[in-house]
């Protein structure tokens, strides 16, 4: 389950459900499904930070190449994965992470899985939506996308972990 | 200086649609998807077709059988259209640029216009062998000169990035009276758009604070989000009007 194949297939699979389908819906009121950061959430818990960096940019600049977008994608999913150990080591369980176990809601536990991926997942949509609006005066717009971008995909990120990482619980 | 010219996004040829091998993928990708729309899009292009029939030569009768050979010496041609076709487009980011399947080969050159049956789609930002970048009405800093009405005041307009359906006029004075409901039209000063292409319609105004001017809410007659055929505007007098403006003298 947890070799490198999976990874490359799930990294495609990102990109283009992201760039084919995602990146063309408009859902009205600002609301996007911004799904790249949920690649790098599922990646093992002991991957290197500066591997989980490049993967980000890589994925990123992958996207915004189709997007027109040069480094908005990938500037945040780069964000996101400098964040992640340092959350990773603030809501460290008591003896330490499963080596087993991958960060998901069914492995983790949904606590667990929404408040850290909650944290990071808001910090990159508020470095997103900046770096995208770059006008202060913009303010309103920026808290109206983030918000409604935060629901939105919120919803779509809590859907997919019933239906495709529940494996392990079904044996 | 190279650094600066990649940051300063969607500039770098390379990392955008288009380029060759994207813009390839995106064509893929637009034949597939643009059947999506199509019941939409041919009913907007059979009623333009319905309109431009009217004007056809063929359909006027010819009261002076003697001038048919004789060059045309009281309208001289000042637009021609190159049909395109919109491959790749969002209309959720703040700048919004649209990918169109014509380039450099076609003729299509940086800052043509570009509009719609419906409407107005934007100016040429960046052009490539065979795809160019639009920069469309959805942008931070599209600025079009436009009109009120039929005779109605001046204005600029923006878009303030919350709907991809209705934008905004600046610059018109509030003494002047501004109804619910009139059309908006480009005003085709700097040559780029003829005059009188309808953009949209008034649906609500309101007064900028501290200064005399209204802040007019327009809903966009064309669609952006569903938009696939364009034509490119090859304006043919655009040089010679661009040298009269340099004349304008400078005056401190």
């Amino acid at each position: 389950m947890r070799n490198i194949i999976t990874y490359i297939l799930l990294f495609l699979l990102f990109f283009c459900l992201q760039v084919f389908i995602f990146n063309r819906l408009d859902l009205g009121f600002g609301a996007q499904i911004f799904l790249l950061p949920l690649f790098l959430m599922l990646l093992p818990f002991d991957t290197n930070v500066f591997i989980l960096m490049s993967v980000g940019f890589l994925l990123g600049i992958s996207v915004d190449a189709f997007s027109n977008t040069a480094g908005l994608n990938a500037s945040s999913l780069v964000l996101f994965a400098f964040i992640r150990p340092i959350l990773f080591e603030t809501f460290k369980p008591r003896d330490g992470y499963d080596p087993l176990k991958i960060p998901t809601a069914s492995d983790m536990g949904w606590d667990w899985f929404i408040i850290v991926f909650g944290i990071l997942f808001t910090l990159t949509l508020i470095w997103y939506f900046i770096l995208e609006i770059l006008r202060l005066e913009e303010f309103l717009l920026i808290l109206r996308n983030v918000v409604m971008t935060l629901i939105a995909s919120g919803i779509v990120i809590a859907v997919s972990q019933f239906f495709f990482f529940n494996q392990r619980r079904k044996k | 200086m190279l650094y600066v010219q990649f940051v300063a996004y969607p500039k770098s040829v390379y990392l955008s649609t288009a380029s060759g091998i994207n813009g390839s993928v995106q064509r893929w990708e637009g034949n597939l998807t643009s059947h999506f729309n199509l019941e939409q899009n041919n009913r907007a292009l059979r009623v333009e077709n319905a309109q431009l029939r009217k004007r056809v030569f063929s359909n006027f009768y010819q009261r002076n059988r003697a001038t048919v050979s004789i060059k045309d010496t009281v309208y001289d041609q000042q637009y021609s259209y190159i049909p395109a076709k919109i491959i790749h487009a969002s209309s959720t980011l703040r700048n919004n640029y649209f990918t169109i399947d014509v380039g450099s080969i076609q003729g299509i050159k940086k800052n043509m216009g570009v509009i719609s049956p419906n409407g107005v789609v934007g100016i040429i930002f960046k052009v490539g062998a065979h795809f160019s970048l639009v920069k469309s009405v959805l942008t931070q800093d599209i600025n079009l000169d436009v009109f009120i009405g039929k005779t109605g005041p001046r204005g600029i307009l923006k878009w303030d990035g919350f709907s991809s359906r209705k934008g905004i006029v600046t610059g018109v004075s509030s003494d002047i009276p501004v109804k619910k409901n009139k059309s908006i039209y480009t005003l085709g000063a700097s040559g780029i758009f003829p005059k009188g292409i309808k953009i949209g319609t008034v649906i609500d105004k309101k007064r900028v604070e501290d200064q005399a001017l209204w802040e007019i809410e327009v809903l966009f007659s064309e669609d952006y989000r569903t938009l696939q055929s364009v034509y490119v505007v090859n304006a043919l007098l655009i040089k010679e009007l661009q040298q009269l403006q340099l004349e304008i003298p400078e005056e401190q």
